[in-house]
């Protein structure tokens, strides 16, 4: 009898190779380049930053740029030197660009698109208050952009599929629903925060609920992550948000429990699988969206979609205009 | 925004996705994310100065100490360097995926 065929099986490259193997590219890069343009590390050192740090440089500027943009045009610090949400609809009206009374995910989609940049980018203070006002108008949430003082480098971005997180040790894909939602598959590490709970019988619905509606934002290029530590770590976790997909008005409130996504994807958050869905159905992978921080200290805002087209808008907000 | 001005030409998820399945702590992942994200800023860096010429090197690296997210600075470039840069920095960084991955590949 011959010998059995030997069957060759691909095996996961370790944790530790990847991290040998870009330390070594890594190194190789910057050997090269320090090679070519020895020069330029210096120009770098000389002005006080690595060039490794040139992406919390840029954070650093663009926040100091954002206030101080906000402050030449509005001394007062009144944030109302944008139009206010009514006066934009007024005059998307005047354009014929709304007719008679809509439905409010038309009105915050057509608003949206007459005053936000056409690109995903940095907003100003001001453009960030006018959008408060707007989402409560609106979508009946209070919002901010900075709150507590705390500010995500940007509150314009793209949004990405994310996959399930772990909840507690033993959870597996199953676990987490059915149908389309578990064809992004589990993640095979821990969100930034660890488990949910420690053990399957200390999981609560709470818990469940927040993995179910999970947002992931880069916390790790905040230009204080590093120094202001636990304090950000502990204000972060399970922060709540409101996501707005900017194309079709989908809005969903999430929890704040990964860190990510890496600068080089084209993207500045991520969306469980069920708030993808919400914003963009079955097969949204990625998109622009406005995201910024639940106001809700008495923590009464459920996690999960604002359905604000059923709401009873207030007297004297849009919906009567 | 945690930006830089050729962030939009840049989109390697497979990379990140490959670190993402085998890094076994956020702190390793975002290791592993910074060592890319500073290959890539020398890879492009490079890039661009082995196009520009020489004269204008140092008024360029200026401009990007003082705000390296503007898109200003792309423009900058496209007056000053014969060819495509946005399509030479995308060929860069296309090569450097190719080389990240085969490094990332599964032992047999």
């Amino acid at each position: 009898m011959g010998k059995p065929a030997s069957k060759k099986t691909k095996k996961k490259i370790s944790s530790e190779d990847l991290r040998q193997k870009l330390k070594l590219k890594h190194l190789e890069t910057k050997r090269k380049f320090s090679e070519k343009y020895p020069d330029v590390e210096k120009f770098f050192e000389d002005k006080g930053i690595k060039l490794e740090d040139v992406r919390k440089h840029s954070a650093k500027i663009i926040g100091a740029g954002a206030i101080t943009g906000t402050l030449l045009l509005n001394p007062s610090g009144d944030p109302q030197i944008l139009p206010t949400p009514n006066e934009v609809i007024e005059k998307l009206k005047d354009q014929g660009k709304v007719e008679g009374v809509d439905t409010p995910q038309k009105l915050l989609v057509d608003t949206l698109d007459s005053v936000l940049p056409k690109e995903v980018q940095s907003l100003t203070r001001a453009e960030e208050k006018f959008l408060e006002q707007l989402f409560q108008n609106i979508l009946g949430v209070n919002t901010r952009a900075t709150l507590e003082g705390e500010h995500l480098n940007t509150t314009f971005g793209r949004i990405g599929a994310e996959q399930h997180l772990r909840r507690y040790p033993g959870d597996v894909l199953l676990n987490h629903g059915s149908g389309d939602v578990l064809t992004e598959g589990i993640a095979p590490g821990l969100g930034a925060w660890g488990y949910f709970a420690p053990t399957k019988a200390a999981f609560t619905p709470d818990l469940e609920e927040t993995e179910r509606w999970y947002a992931v934002v880069q916390t790790l290029y905040l230009p204080d992550w590093n120094t202001r530590q636990p304090y950000l770590r502990d204000w972060y976790k399970h922060r709540k948000v409101l996501i707005v997909n900017t194309d079709n008005g989908n809005a969903v409130i999430a929890a704040i429990a990964d860190s990510g996504p890496a600068a080089w994807t084209g993207k500045h958050y991520g969306g469980s699988p069920e708030v993808m869905d919400y914003l963009g159905g079955p097969r949204y992978k990625k998109g622009p969206v406005i995201l910024f921080f639940v106001d809700d200290p008495e923590n009464n805002v459920p996690l999960g979609p604002v359905e604000y087209n059923k709401l009873n808008l207030p007297a004297g907000s849009l919906h009567e205009i | 925004m945690s930006k830089v001005y050729y962030d939009h030409l840049i989109v390697l998820d497979d990379i990140e996705n490959k670190i993402k399945d085998i890094a076994e702590t956020r702190e390793e992942r975002e290791e592993l994310w910074q060592l890319v994200d500073d290959i890539i800023h020398r890879r492009v860096l490079a890039c661009v100065l082995d196009n520009l010429p020489k004269g204008n090197h140092e008024e360029f690296l200026g401009m990007f100490h003082e705000a390296p997210h503007s898109l200003s600075l792309m423009d900058y470039l496209k007056e000053r360097i014969k060819d495509n840069i946005e399509e030479l920095i995308k060929q860069e960084i296309g090569g450097l995926a190719t080389e990240l991955l085969e490094e990332l590949q599964a032992k047999e």
